[in-house]
């Protein structure tokens, strides 16, 4: 009977999402040759981290780190929740963290209350900006809804950090069944333009030049200038543009860019906005940054034919995929979305839910 | 006067007098005035009743999972105590369903009982382990009660179960009424009876009476009433059945190599496959899966096979009744259905016609002959392998000399490649036994053909088919020596047996291949359509756009994705930048050395990030105007070049969000089965599992030995998919009540048996209460007529789960043996129950309101552990843990609102955790030999009991007298001086008793002469009275005496008519015990004669 179950990978790429299925699976898995062949072997500081918040928020986790730090073995234990704090290293931003938590957040035995401090904007991960306004509404898809909420209690742009954000999830006992197959045309265009510890007229300068481009599709657009001061506004200047457009069927699609040494505002502004235009061409009623997200939740819903139109998968999604059917068994039936138009490029992704039931939750 | 006839009034059938009449009675039939609420407040009542009556009717809408096209066979399960009429009713309803008489029924039956549906029959014997599996499986249950003798404790246990693992429909059958003689008591018995059962089920409960047994069955009229009934009963999903996919086997087949058997002895874990029938949900080969009794395993492999007993398809549909052709169908593999039985290790053909000796009026050909000689081969096939020598034809005097293994192996390429051959002279001595076998297969074959056509039609079972093995035609129990003799020696036999049972999976497995397009093949296909198509539409889109982009939406177009994510060893980059197998083949040829390094180069920046690198290429291309405004058509904005509209298709979208709940409940699985069916069907079972519905055959590698090995078709064999939650361990928290028929009360770490899910193990459970919501406080025993919790370690349930528990499973007991119920709360790695403990200690020194203990602690660290702990002592002085003291190891400094008493116990009330012990044992019924043997952990007492020991009693455990010296308080001494100062009320007062005698006491008394005369007077007198009261009770006395004799007569009468009446009784039930034993008895006759 023992939960022999052992999933075994290699290498340090898609680490977040591998525990994160293990977490939600309780399959244990190991993952070895972590950088065994790097100047710098092993996991890196944030990796760690993430481990340690795991262990957090979790009950009965046993993790072991081998000495060199190039295998982690993971026993998950039961995903527990309540009030939680935790400091995120500089090396990466909250983004990071939140992303797989909120992977395993509606599946715990109390709501979380999960306060991460750190950079809440980054270049490589979702910003606190985006997850509240973009991966939450995602969740809202499967009925996870009620009470779900990211405050962003102090922005920190890097190298020095110091913001704060505030997540809350309630808990779900299963989530519905996605079928979201029309995309729907894009009706409304959001963004806030935040800047801390620079001239606040950084952020209108982003504005206007981000409604240079954008007025000509549609006239519903509302750019958010958000200045934070004084000690909301972290440890050192920054300033970014995020972007969301959503469409008719609250299909919802998103850009970002951060600020860099050398780029004016206005550049910062039209790449971001030409990010949202390429995000917007690919198409599908999922963002690319939220794919792996929307399929997990997918396999995770009750025991019916949920479907999805996205685009073409990304790299990680690929990946995703592939751990999806080692951890779970399922397989997503992918097929073009539009067989009679050769030019559609956007797929069908259909699954059978496993019927995913939050063991956690507790009755009494 | 004459008598005059009248003519007999005729009421009007017809005419407008006859409708009137109709009409006029109806309405009398109905007063709308005599319903009418007669006040305001009754009305509203009412009203409110028919409401609330409205509201209990509602229920969850739950979505029924079972396809409605081809839903697999309703499990009907006949349940009661021995000797009931199990056997019985199950062969008279499959003799109505199927026109035939079973000789034996063991295991599942399935017939098809009409156009949508098909049944299977279980008979559930008395075990409470086969109770619970069937339970948690069976749709229907046929609860069987003889009615001469009521209920029995079984029956009760049972609805038990079922009501802890989801009721399924319940049909109460009545039998051997016609044992009672008078109609009066038959009417009584049924009355009560029903009310009984009505009580347990529902009000209106259905309950059938069968009468009396004719020709070994049921009366047909009864039988067809109750087929009715069955046939038209509507189910309603339960909730875990709804969400695990389960199925009931049917066949069990061995596949381990004999080989390795006979190395290990017989002890080796086996590879054994299980027929049957999907139920619930959709079972993945991935899932985990539970066999009740034996325990977890993993999936080898799935196969769907031919259905057995297939609905009637279109064409028999036009009609309207079924044919009867297709009502022959009855797949029974562990019965003797039609002279086939499936084994475990083999199959068996009873033809109990042809090759039958001694039976003369068969004409008997040379190959009858034969087969009927071979019955007199007395060497095992050792024997012959050790000659080895083979003569081909009966006249040739030159033995062969063949390998006996390759012999083996081609013997069924031979028998196929010529029939005649086959058939031809072998002498009977000295064949080699794989040839006579596979001959006998033949013939048998031949000779079943007219018989089999109905039972079957698919490739699945002709294919199993080949893998027959004789029996030699000879009473059962003959058969059933040789069957032993043959399992034990002959490995060879097994090999050649395996065989064919390979070739036989080969064929199906062929033919399954030519019914689905291969996925190479599909894929060939699609190519060579998209090279036809490419230039049309290239053409087409020309004009448009760039060939450019085009060309890369060609590409992408033609992606597999399916293959290339899941089949395919492509790196996802790979797969996303479309490189071509070819390049991909051309770097696996490379130098390792290389993919290493540029593996380790893209480590370097290729982060774990979510945020992709936007590409500048790509980016700039959003500069152009043009590409701009082609985007404008993905706004609201744009024109629309659909027709479709944004606002319509939000309202389709709108309207699957909400679910509604009636379109959920009705198809689902349509939708399901829509939706997967372009693809070919070895994907769909990747993506969406084995439908339920289908007949599969499930591999299972390493299963214990004696499962096979301790096989009885009489238990059923449950295979229940786990969810991935189930597969682990954890504390469970569950809602728990004692059963209130259960006699004795639960005891905090005592052994439980719990079935729960599809599992039945053994725990130990500590039960607690929630204390004031502060803290779960263990209960030592279960409250009485009171829910409580109880904690144990075992696998995972989902909440909400119900489960019922037992004390012991064996079946010695006559007490009820359901000892509780509940419900899984909630589930977590640890638990958080305490107990009280009690620390105690004395004070040694005491100041005014500070005091001195020791004896409480046994070192200054635990004391510093309870610094500021509230401690008290036993008068209700209420202190402090201050700090401890450096002298006496432990002791420490406590301060208290009073002063203490250095004899006070001071103590400390203190929460100690507790966690259950991490006990969990599978009942692992089926693999024992006694299967209704099973015995877990016992209790301490239980084993002393039954080796005899005795309760080993510790010296200072036993009781003594207690002697307590009394306590003893000095006087309290006033001097004179301050006694003379004080006040009267503050003097010492002397509250002693007189000590000297008075006066009064003192003096003497001297009578005169009348008082003497008056006392000895009365003397006299009192003497008088007390002889005449003696004299009356003597008198008394007596009276009591002879009436006591008379009641005496009357107790004697009144007892030698009871005896009379108990001697009856005996009488009657003595006659049913020997009915039962006649009908086991006809039953092994019934079984020799076959």
């Amino acid at each position: 009977m023992r939960t022999g179950s052992l999933v075994n990978f290699s290498g340090h790429q898609y680490l977040r999402q591998r525990l994160v299925l293990s977490i939600i699976s309780g399959k244990h898995v190991r993952i070895e040759k972590i950088r065994s062949e790097d100047k710098n072997p092993g996991l890196r500081d944030y990796e760690v981290s993430l481990l340690r918040l795991l262990e957090k928020v979790t009950n009965g986790t046993v993790i072991e780190i081998s000495v060199t730090g190039t295998a982690v073995l993971l026993k998950p234990g039961v995903v527990f929740g309540g009030p939680v704090t935790h400091d995120c290293p500089l090396s990466r931003s909250i983004g990071y963290f939140l992303e797989p938590l909120i992977m395993i957040a509606p599946f715990s035995k109390k709501p979380f209350q999960l306060t991460l401090r750190g950079i809440t904007t980054d270049d490589s991960d979702l910003s606190a900006d985006l997850i509240r306004t973009v991966t939450l509404p995602h969740l809202q898809l499967f009925g996870i809804s009620d009470g779900l909420e990211l405050r962003i209690k102090k922005r920190g742009a890097p190298p020095e950090g110091g913001g704060e954000v505030q997540f809350i999830c309630p808990v779900v006992k299963e989530v519905k069944t996605l079928n979201f197959v029309e995309p729907g045309r894009i009706k409304r265009i959001r963004g806030i333009a935040h800047s801390v510890r620079v001239n606040p007229q950084f952020s209108n300068r982003m504005i206007e030049a981000s409604r240079s481009v954008l007025n000509r599709f549609i006239p519903d657009i509302y750019l958010y200038s958000d200045v934070y001061k004084g000690d909301e506004s972290g440890k050192s200047p920054g300033y970014a543009l995020s972007l969301l457009a959503e469409s008719t069927t609250s299909a919802i699609h998103c850009s970002e860019a951060v600020s860099k040494p050398g780029e004016t505002p206005e550049d910062i502004a039209l790449l971001a906005t030409r990010a949202l235009l390429s995000e917007i061409r690919h198409g599908g009623c999922v963002d690319r940054k939220h794919q792996s997200l929307v399929l997990l939740m997918m396999v995770l819903g009750s025991e019916d034919i949920g479907r999805c139109r996205m685009g073409e998968p990304s790299v990680r999604t690929i990946q995703f995929l592939r751990d999806i059917k080692i951890f779970f068994g399922t397989v997503f039936n992918i097929a073009p979305a539009d067989q009679s138009d050769p030019s559609n490029v956007e797929l069908l992704y259909s699954c059978l839910g496993t019927g995913y039931v939050n063991v956690n939750r507790t009755l009494a | 006067m004459e008598t005059q006839t009248h003519k007999a009034h005729r009421p009007a059938q017809s005419g407008s007098k006859a409708e009137k009449k109709g009409k006029g009675k109806q309405k009398t039939g109905f007063n709308e005035k005599a319903f009418a609420p007669k006040s305001g407040r009754r009305a509203d009542r009412q009203a409110r009743r028919n409401v609330e009556r409205d509201q209990a009717r509602l229920h969850v809408p739950l979505i029924n999972r079972t396809p409605d096209d081809n839903p697999p066979p309703v499990i009907v399960a006949i349940v009661g105590p021995p000797g009931v009429g199990k056997t019985t009713l199950l062969k008279s309803l499959v003799r109505r369903y199927s026109k035939q008489t079973l000789s034996e029924t063991k295991g599942p039956i399935t017939v098809v009982a009409g156009k949508k549906r098909r049944l299977t029959f279980i008979e559930c014997n008395n075990d409470l382990n086969s109770m619970v599996d069937i339970g948690k499986v069976a749709d229907l249950v046929l609860l069987m009660i003889d009615g001469s003798y009521g209920f029995e404790m079984e029956s009760f246990e049972f609805l038990n179960i079922l009501q802890a693992h989801g009721f399924p429909k319940v049909i109460g059958v009545l039998t051997h009424l016609d044992l009672v003689k008078k109609q009066a008591t038959l009417k009584a018995t049924k009355k009560l009876l029903k009310k009984r059962f009505w009580n347990e089920i529902y009000q209106g409960a259905k309950l059938f009476y069968l009468s009396g047994v004719l020709n070994g069955r049921y009366p047909d009229t009864e039988i067809l009433n109750l087929s009715r009934f069955i046939s038209v009963m509507k189910f309603r999903p339960l909730i875990f059945r709804n969400c695990h996919p389960y199925l009931l086997a049917d066949r069990i087949e061995d596949l381990t190599p004999r080989e390795e058997i006979r190395k290990s002895k017989g002890r080796c874990d086996r590879t054994v496959t299980l027929y049957g029938y999907l139920r619930g949900t959709n079972l993945r080969q991935s899932t985990k899966v539970h066999i009740p009794g034996v325990g977890d395993m993993n999936i080898k492999t799935v196969a769907m096979l031919g259905d057995p007993c297939p609905l009637p398809d279109a064409d028999s549909e036009k009609r309207r009744k079924l044919s009867e052709k297709k009502k022959l169908l009855v797949h029974a593999p562990m019965s003797d259905v039609g002279g086939v039985m499936y084994d475990k290790d083999a199959v068996w053909i009873n033809v109990p016609g042809s090759f039958t000796r001694g039976v003369t009026d068969v004409p008997q050909g040379e190959g009858e002959q034969m087969v009927i000689d071979l019955q007199d081969v007395n060497e095992t096939l050792e024997d012959t392998v050790a000659r080895s020598k083979i003569r081909l034809f009966g006249s040739s005097s030159h033995p062969l000399t063949i390998d006996a293994r390759r012999d083996d192996e081609e013997s069924s390429d031979l028998a196929d490649e010529s029939d005649s051959e086959g058939n031809s002279e072998f002498d009977e001595e000295e064949e080699g036994f794989s040839e006579d076998e596979q001959d006998d297969a033949e013939s048998d074959e031949e000779d079943e053909q007219p018989c089999r056509d109905p039972i079957n039609g698919n490739a699945g079972r002709y294919a199993v088919r080949t893998t027959v093995r004789p029996t030699y035609g000879l009473s059962s129990k003959e058969k059933d020596t040789g069957d032993v003799a043959f399992a034990d020696s002959d490995s060879e036999l097994g090999l050649s047996d395996d065989e064919g049972n390979g070739e036989g999976g080969q064929v199906m497995y062929a033919d399954n291949e030519k019914g689905i397009p291969s996925d190479d093949e599909r894929d060939v296909d699609d190519e060579d359509e998209d090279e036809d198509d490419a230039p049309a539409w290239k053409s087409g889109l020309a004009a448009k756009a760039s060939a450019a982009f085009e060309a890369l939406n060609r590409q992408r177009r033609r992606k597999d994705w399916i293959a290339m994510i899941y089949s395919s060893s492509l790196s996802p980059e790979q797969v996303i930048n479309g490189t071509d197998t070819t390049a991909v083949e051309s770097d696996v040829i490379d130098d390792d050395f290389f993919r290493v390094d540029s593996s380790t180069s893209m480590n370097e920046d290729n982060l774990d990030m979510t945020k992709e690198v936007q590409s500048s290429s790509a980016l700039r291309e959003l500069e152009d105007e043009d590409v701009l405004d082609s985007l404008r058509t993905l706004f609201i904005t744009g024109d629309h070049d659909t027709s479709g509209g944004a606002d319509q298709e939000m309202n389709i979208h709108e309207d699957s969000e909400p679910g509604d709940l009636t379109k959920l409940e009705a198809g689902e699985a349509q939708f399901a089965s829509a939706e997967f069916e372009g693809i070919d069907t070895e994907t769909r079972a990747l993506v969406e599992g084995y439908r339920p519905g289908t007949y599969v055959r499930i591999e299972l590698a390493s299963v214990p030995c004696e499962f096979i090995e301790h096989f009885d078709p009489h238990y059923p064999i449950i295979i229940g998919g786990l969810l991935p939650a189930e597969e682990r361990m954890g504390y469970l928290q569950v809602r728990i009540k004692r059963h209130r028929w259960f006699a004795r009360t639960l005891k905090t770490n005592d052994p439980l048996i719990f079935s729960l899910g599809w599992r039945r193990f053994q725990s130990v459970p500590i039960y607690s209460l929630d204390d004031h919501s502060i803290r779960m406080r263990m209960l030592k025993y279960t409250p009485e007529h009171m829910h409580c919790f109880a904690s144990f370690y075992g696998p995972v349930a989902l909440p909400n789960t119900g489960f019922c528990a037992f004390n012991a499973l064996s079946g010695e007991t006559a007490a009820f043996r359901v000892s509780a119920t509940g419900v899984v709360l909630n589930i977590d790695r640890s638990t958080k129950i305490v107990k009280k403990l009690k620390l105690t200690g004395v004070p040694f020194k005491i100041f005014k309101n500070t005091a001195f203990i020791r004896d409480m602690f046994s070192s200054p660290l635990e004391v510093a552990k309870f610094e500021g702990a509230s401690i008290r002592t036993v008068s209700g002085i209420r202190g402090q843990v201050k700090k401890a003291l450096n002298k006496p190891e432990g002791a420490f400094r406590a301060t208290f609102e009073d002063k203490v008493l250095m004899s006070d116990i001071v103590f400390l009330r203190a929460w100690y955790s507790i966690q259950p012990r991490k006990f969990y044992n599978p009942v692992t019924s089926l693999l024992l030999s006694n299967k209704s043997h099973w015995s877990g952990m016992r209790l301490t007492g239980q084993i002393r009991r039954e080796e005899g020991l005795k309760t080993p009693l510790a010296v200072n455990s036993a009781y003594k007298p207690i002697e307590r010296p009394a306590r003893r308080f000095n006087a309290l001494k006033v001097p004179k001086k301050l006694q003379s100062a004080l006040p009267y009320a503050s003097k010492p007062k002397l509250m002693k008793p007189q000590g000297k005698r008075t006066y009064m006491q003192t003096r003497a008394v001297v009578l005169e002469p009348e008082e003497k005369k008056a006392i000895a007077l009365l003397q006299q007198i009192r003497a008088l009275r007390k002889d005449q009261v003696a004299r009356r009770r003597g008198k008394q006395q007596e009276r009591k005496e002879t009436h006591r004799k008379k009641v005496e007569k009357d107790e004697a009468k009144k007892a030698e008519k009871e005896r009379e009446k108990k001697k009856e009784y005996m009488k009657a039930a003595g006659m049913k015990s020997k009915r039962e034993a006649d009908i086991e008895e006809g039953r092994s006759s019934k079984r020799r004669k076959t």
